[in-house]
């Protein structure tokens, strides 16, 4: 036999009882042709070419599935930042835009299209500023567009001007989607340092130095990594993170043969496997467990911040090795509502959103799917996105905010999505001003190590 | 053989200056069959995409007479070629793991899903089919 029987045994043990799946495979599609003078043929140029390409992307990706008897979550495709090349449209045009975006998902039979995006790190053209002004509207009014937007990076510093807008534009979210627990902002993400071949929606957007075309995978897996840890029982801990590698090293080789085989099958070139551990509401399918597991009490409890260091730690090296194509965040995630065992600690008092902001410092990504009082001021929510984006540009990371100011909701109250997003209890945020500070404005200058040349 | 991108560039127009609008998928295939043909190339279309053609058969499930049989049988009508096959019993329980060659078989890897769906209904067993290479990449470097 030329595989043993433990590891025929150990690969069916991942894919049907640890929830190992492929968490997405997304297209990347340029939109940079699409521009044209008038609207109507701009609108119809887009919904062509995401038809072109993307048509048979969930088909070939259901063949892919049965054929390897590992399950892909979700398909999914991202575009080029809207703002980009339809940079001379004003902000009703962008909403026509996200119609169209919404149109062709739908079409195609996807459930998230991501990429209604701008990246004003250091400064904004006036197409940009339509386009955030926007942001609001589109969200509220089509089903399945995601946006994003890049308020800083570690070359760049912080547009605290663009930090300030987005806290509006969080609000006003939250507001225009209130009748489903403002799940606008569930769809919105302000990133610090935003990557360009991220394959996870909501941040997702084909990036100006991307292709044409491109297929990225982005594999999941908590529960196998969590399984591994308890299997190892009491060993030290450089010999847990030995566990943890030689995991991910298999669920990576088996997510970059699955985005090779789904990119082949549609004839497109391959672009990167995003090794981050990403977390559903599915019972074991959590990060926090797999921190309970590696042994604090609780999410929230001293050492937490550095057993997820070394697991994310672990995750990159154990990913590199694996494939010559890691890209994305890569690392592991730490969204609240995504998580039964994060949503537990919080509601049991153990993990509070200044632990999560620590927690970021040495996650993959920031803030995510954290939901707040929807009293929240604007500046409070502005301060929230500059401090995680100051952890981002001074530690050379990407960090995101996507956070929900729950319209009407207090704390104790839920917000309930159902689905991948799931729910997520109000968390408190300290009511102490941010005004003064963020209202100056400006820009937070590019940190020291941004003169690395 | 391989074609270079030029005598493939002039099985395109051909084939577009000939069908034109009558072009069907089996009308395009029959006609760069017969220029490959005519170039001496072998023209071989892929069933699959299958890189090895082989498959790793999984079952488990409370043991009991027939289960080999059934499943061996369904195989051997598919004209599957079981290449290797290792079986334990552990108390009640019953684990068998096949290595199978389907490149010789009328049926797709679907297909031959579907038919061990079947039979793992009827037995009240449960069978994976997964194709080699899932396992190649997750256990061999």
């Amino acid at each position: 036999m030329p595989y043993e029987f433990g590891e025929i045994l150990e690969t069916i043990r991942m894919t049907e009882i640890e929830h190992f799946d492929i968490r997405t495979v997304t297209m990347g599609i340029s939109l940079r042709d699409c521009h044209d003078r008038n609207i109507e043929v701009t609108k119809q140029k887009i919904y062509d070419k995401i038809l072109r390409y993307g048509k048979q992307h969930v088909k070939l990706a259901k063949e892919v599935e049965s054929q390897y008897g590992i399950s892909i979550a979700n398909k999914r495709v991202s575009v080029t930042p809207i703002s980009i090349p339809f940079d001379a449209c004003n902000a009703e045009e962008f909403i026509e835009i996200a119609k169209i975006l919404d149109k062709a998902a739908e079409e195609i039979g996807i459930d998230y299209i991501a990429g209604y995006s701008a990246l004003v790190q250091k400064g904004m053209t006036n197409g940009e500023r339509e386009l955030i002004k926007s942001i609001p509207f589109a969200l509220s009014q089509t089903k399945r567009v995601c946006s994003s937007v890049n308020i800083g990076s570690t070359k760049a510093g912080i547009n605290m001007d663009a930090v300030n807008m987005m806290g509006e534009v969080i609000k006003l979210t939250a507001e225009k989607t209130k009748d489903n627990d403002s799940i606008g902002c569930a769809k919105l993400v302000v990133f610090a340092n935003a990557v360009e071949d991220n394959p996870f929606v909501a941040g997702a957007f084909h990036g100006v130095s991307e292709p044409e075309i491109v297929l990225n995978v982005g594999i999941s897996g908590p529960g196998v990594v969590l399984e591994a840890i308890r299997e190892a029982g009491k060993v030290d801990l450089q010999q847990l993170s030995e566990v943890i590698k030689k995991t991910i090293f298999k669920i990576t080789r088996a997510g970059e043969l699955i985005g090779r085989k789904v990119a082949e099958k549609n004839g497109i070139p391959f672009g990167i496997v995003d090794i981050s551990l990403a977390p559903t509401p599915a019972e074991g399918d959590s990060i926090a467990d797999i921190l309970k597991a590696m042994g604090v009490e609780d999410v929230g409890a001293p050492g937490t911040t550095a057993a997820l260091a070394m697991l994310n730690d672990s995750v990159k090296k154990a990913g590199l090795m694996a494939s010559s194509s890691v890209g994305g965040m890569s690392g592991a995630f730490i969204p609240v509502s995504e998580d039964m065992g994060m949503i537990r600690a919080v509601q049991a008092g153990n993990l509070s959103l200044e632990k999560l902001e620590a927690m970021t410092a040495v996650c993959s990504v920031g803030l995510d799917m954290i939901a707040i009082p929807g009293d929240t001021a604007v500046t409070t929510i502005a301060g929230i996105i500059a401090d995680e984006a100051a952890i981002g540009i001074i530690n050379d990371k990407t960090t995101a905010v996507r956070i929900i100011p729950a319209y009407g909701k207090k704390i104790g109250d839920f917000v309930d999505y159902g689905g991948l997003l799931g729910k997520a209890p109000i968390m408190e945020v300290r009511t102490i001003s941010s005004a003064g500070f963020v209202s100056r404005g400006g820009r937070i200058p590019a940190p020291m190590r941004s003169l690395t040349n | 053989m391989k074609l270079s991108e030029e005598e493939i560039r002039k099985i395109t127009f051909e084939a577009i200056s000939e069908l034109g609008d009558k072009a069907t998928p089996e009308a395009v295939k029959e006609l760069v069959r017969r220029r490959v043909e005519s170039m001496g190339g072998d023209y071989k279309l892929e069933k699959n995409d299958v890189s090895s053609g082989r498959v790793i058969l999984t079952s488990f499930g409370l043991n009991h007479p027939g289960i080999v049989a059934g499943v061996t049988k369904a195989l051997g009508d598919a004209n599957c070629d079981i290449q290797d096959l290792s079986q334990k019993i552990l108390g009640d329980f019953f684990t068998m793991i096949m290595v199978v060659d389907i490149s010789a078989s009328q049926k797709d890897l679907k297909e031959i899903q579907e038919e061990m769906n079947k039979i793992a209904e009827l037995l009240k067993i449960k069978i994976y089919l997964q194709h080699e290479d899932v396992f190649r990449y997750m256990h061999r470097i």
